[in-house]
């Protein structure tokens, strides 16, 4: 605290929320003024402009700044929503400021800030997710939990609440990077989602309250996830989606990226396959996202729930069905016609696959898994 | 100078007796036609006129009225054209008071005297049967179609002055035509045999077909779904004599049946999906109700490609007839009940980009938001639910229609046998404790079936549906007992598809 009485959250939480406050700017403030509350002192005094001197619009800046700051009520709102502010190059900022294009300020809301202290690994993938790149997350998800690893994503549908709920289901650690004010919940569906992720870490977010969530910036969340974890890990990307952009960032701020191989068949699988290609690690195992994280799996060598072959015992029959799937997704005719058995006997053979987990029903199709 | 001739006009698809009186009188020359007719009934006065003119007859110069009795239904159309110049005639005295006594007259004039055809005869003259008539003037073109009514004698019309003098008997009735040959069987009709691949779907069309349990299919453009569904026809078995009659009496009615044929194919009718609710399920107005294409199917095959396109009131409002196989209209001063007793069978896509590529790169709000398109209740209805694929080229081609045409004719009969007497005919509409009575489970299958309940979250009507599945599927084996098999194909056949 200052001469003013403003704390550093609150000024910079001022900062963040002014029209025009892009990270690039505060973080010329920050650094030029020393600190965001003398920051604020500057912006309220009208000499906002001593600190973006090159920039074109500087003049229309500095006026509307000092016209529209009003720590008083962002001050009111940090207190009542328990919300966290990270400035830049002050204690507590989670990652390095000196990033390429790192966030200036960030806003953070839940019950668990110390599962920052933990290894931090994303899982992030497309929407547009199918069935079994699903359940990779979620089994990813929950063996990193176990392994007191703490999940980074991005609160997206598909593969990314897959992953949070893997970790959510053993109790592990998760961080949620969203691109709205922390006031918003997107998608809207995912409201329980986002009460769970705040009850066992929290969401994260660069945007002061009530900026809604537009296509440009999901992207630009993306860099935050990669900058906030020590790995990525990619389980379903498509060729040109927001995972890639991920994994992009990750490269560039160092992280290890690890993508999970999928058929070139699948659409949803394009974008893994061409990470592999350009060298990220292929996933083949949970583990060794902890071997690319510098720590040694454990030695029980028990392969994780929902990896690979699953112990229930299976009629001969039935193995050879699903071998006959070789993995793709199929539908009734299609195992008919493979199988050359009768309707009724194929789906006594379905149904024992579902009853032992090699199956699942989704979209109106059968999934090996 | 009154003239009493009996007549009919169509209602809905049923025909309604109806008196035509014709009083001549002293006074100002006019005419003037009450009880109701439609436009096509007001604007009869020139067509009459010139009709008697052209043949050789006079035109009462005197006050003439018509009455169309029961004075409070709607008449509709043009045939008791006819009717009226022959009662010109009786009460001109130009014909005999009992020259037309207990003969039914239908017909439509042209102004040069010629008598024309009209839509519903089948269903006029068994009308007016139903009222003691025995004896039917028909216009020639239509005379064949009458004929299938049993107990009628036919007099075929050509002209107004024809009938006159045959009415007098100066002149023979002319012959009725001789019935058109039925139509030879088609043989470019497709076939199953052509389709390949899609064992599970054939299977869910055989069952279908002989249940007549409603079938959607589901999957990616192009795979062979409307190519599937469209040789449906071929499988099915034939109306039976009382069943093509009925069927021909709504064609005629909707003038869509070929002249003086019963039409013994089960209908098929594959409506577009820009169908109204109306088109759909029939409406009209006034007392003019026209049968939708549930009421045209009616003992046939409803056909519903692109379901997921059809407007959502349109579609929604087939729930109700689908279950009580009849349609209710209601409209200003009349509601009829159509009969829709259908075989539906409907085709969509799983989502908006078809899943072309069997992964489907739409995101799950945009498929949450097609499959709100189709309500659950409306999903309900559909007994076999089947997701498809396309099949490779290497599948191999499955049997010809003919032997699966035999395979479910027998499993019709064995139903026929089995609920011989009672008030419906197919498993799909057997009632839940017939169904108990008639196919008790074992022990050990209705475990199964308990087990499959639980699993799948099945109500109680989706258990029965379920068991009635499964009773066809036995009866496609001919089989009497119903086992574990049949029930477990029973569910496969009916998942949730989007």
């Amino acid at each position: 605290m200052n001469e003013t009485g403003i704390t550093e959250s609150v000024a910079a939480a001022t900062l963040a929320g002014l029209q025009g406050a892009t990270p690039h700017r505060l973080h010329r403030l920050f650094v030029y003024f020393g600190s965001p509350a003398r920051a604020l002192e500057a912006v309220r005094a009208g000499r906002a402009a001593e600190a973006i001197a090159n920039d074109p619009q500087r003049a229309a800046i500095t006026r509307r700044w000092q016209r529209t700051a009003d720590p008083a009520s962002v001050a009111a709102v940090l207190e009542q929503r328990c919300t966290r502010v990270w400035a830049a190059r002050q204690p507590g900022f989670p990652f390095d400021a000196d990033l390429p294009d790192a966030a200036a300020v960030l806003f953070a809301e839940g019950d668990c800030p110390e599962v920052l202290e933990r290894p931090r690994v994303a899982i992030v993938g497309t929407r547009a997710s199918t069935p079994p790149g699903n359940a990779d997350a979620r089994a990813i998800g929950r063996y990193l939990g176990e392994q007191g690893i703490t999940i980074v994503s991005g609160l997206a549908l598909g593969i990314d609440a897959a992953a949070h709920q893997g970790a959510l289901e053993v109790g592990g650690g998760v961080i949620g990077v969203v691109e709205t004010g922390l006031d918003i919940v997107y998608p809207r569906q995912h409201h329980l989602l986002y009460a769970e992720v705040r009850r066992h870490g929290f969401v994260l977010s660069e945007n002061a309250f009530g900026v809604p969530p537009t296509r440009a910036r999901f992207p630009v969340r993306n860099r935050i996830i990669a900058a906030l974890c020590d790995a990525v890990v990619v389980v379903e990307a498509t060729a040109k989606g927001g995972a890639r952009i991920t994994a992009k960032w990750a490269t560039r701020y160092d992280r290890e990226v690890l993508a999970v191989p999928g058929s070139r068949r699948n659409p949803a699988a394009v974008g893994c396959n061409e990470l592999i290609a350009d060298g990220a690690h292929p996933l083949l195992d949970p583990s060794d996202v902890l071997t690319a994280i510098g720590r040694h799996s454990p030695a029980t060598g028990a392969r994780p729930a929902g990896w690979g072959e699953s112990e229930a015992k299976i009629s001969r029959a039935a193995r050879l069905l699903h071998a006959g799937m070789a993995g793709e997704p199929a539908t009734l005719d299609g195992l008919v016609v493979t199988s050359g058995l009768a309707v009724g006997e194929v789906a006594g053979l379905i149904r024992e696959l579902e009853r032992a987990g090699r199956m699942e029903r989704a979209r109106g199709l059968l999934w090996p898994c | 100078m009154l003239a009493s001739i009996r007549s009919a006009t169509l209602l809905g698809i049923s025909g309604q007796p109806v008196q035509v009186e014709i009083h001549v009188s002293n006074g100002l020359p006019g005419y003037c036609v009450v009880g109701l007719p439609d436009a096509a009934g007001r604007e009869s006065r020139e067509r009459v006129r010139a009709a008697l003119l052209s043949s050789g007859l006079e035109w009462p110069q005197r006050r003439v009225t018509v009455n169309l009795a029961p004075a409070a239904v709607r008449k509709t159309g043009s045939g008791l054209e006819l009717a009226v110049a022959l009662g010109l005639l009786v009460a001109a005295g130009d014909l005999p008071d009992s020259a037309l006594d207990g003969i039914g007259v239908l017909g439509e004039l042209g102004l040069d005297g010629g008598v024309r055809a009209i839509p519903g005869t089948l269903a006029l003259v068994d009308a007016l049967r139903c009222d003691g008539v025995r004896e039917v003037v028909v216009p020639l073109a239509v005379a064949a179609e009458a004929a299938l009514v049993e107990g009628v004698t036919v007099r075929p019309a050509r002209s107004l002055g024809e009938l006159r003098e045959c009415l007098k008997g100066e002149l023979p009735w002319p012959d009725p035509p001789d019935p058109p040959d039925p139509d030879p069987p088609d043989p470019d009709e497709p076939d199953l045999a052509e389709v390949r691949g899609l064992a599970g779907a054939r299977r869910a069309l055989a069952v279908a077909a002989a249940g007549s349990h409603h079938l959607l299919l589901v999957g990616p453009p192009g795979v062979g779904k409307t190519m599937l569904a469209r040789r449906l026809p071929s499988i099915v078995t034939p109306l039976d004599p009382e069943h093509a009659l009925e069927v021909t009496r709504i064609h005629s009615v909707a003038g869509l049946a070929p002249a003086g044929v019963l039409m013994h194919a089960r209908p098929f009718r594959a409506p577009h999906h820009s169908a109204s609710t109306a088109a759909l399920i029939g409406g009209g107005s006034g007392g003019r109700i026209r049968p939708g294409e549930l009421t045209l199917a009616h003992r046939g095959i409803l056909f519903l490609d692109e379901l997921a396109e059809f407007g959502p009131s349109a579609i929604e409002s087939l729930r109700q007839p689908l279950e009580e196989r009849l349609v209710r209209v209601s409209r200003n001063g009349a509601t009829l009940d159509l009969p829709a007793d259908v075989l539906l069978v409907a085709c969509c896509n799983p989502c908006p980009c078809g899943m072309a590529r069997r992964y489907c790169r739409c995101s799950e709000p945009q498929r949450a938001r097609y499959r709100r398109r189709l309500s659950e209740p409306l999903l309900d209805r559909f007994d076999l639910r089947l997701a498809v694929e396309a099949p490779r080229p290497s599948d191999p081609a499955g049997p010809e229609s003919a032997t699966v045409r035999a395979q479910v004719a027998r499993a019709v009969a064995r139903q026929e046998r089995r609920y011989a007497g009672r008030g419906w005919r197919r498993n799909a509409h057997v009632p839940a404790r017939a169904l108990e009575i008639d196919s008790p489970l074992s022990p050990s299958t209705a475990a199964l079936e308990r087990v499959i309940a639980t699993e799948r979250d099945l109500s109680a009507r989706g258990i029965v549906r379920l068991r009635r599945v499964a009773r066809t599927i036995a009866d496609l084996d001919d089989r009497d007992a119903l086992t574990d098999v049949d029930l477990l194909e029973a569910a496969e056949l009916r998942q949730d598809v989007l």
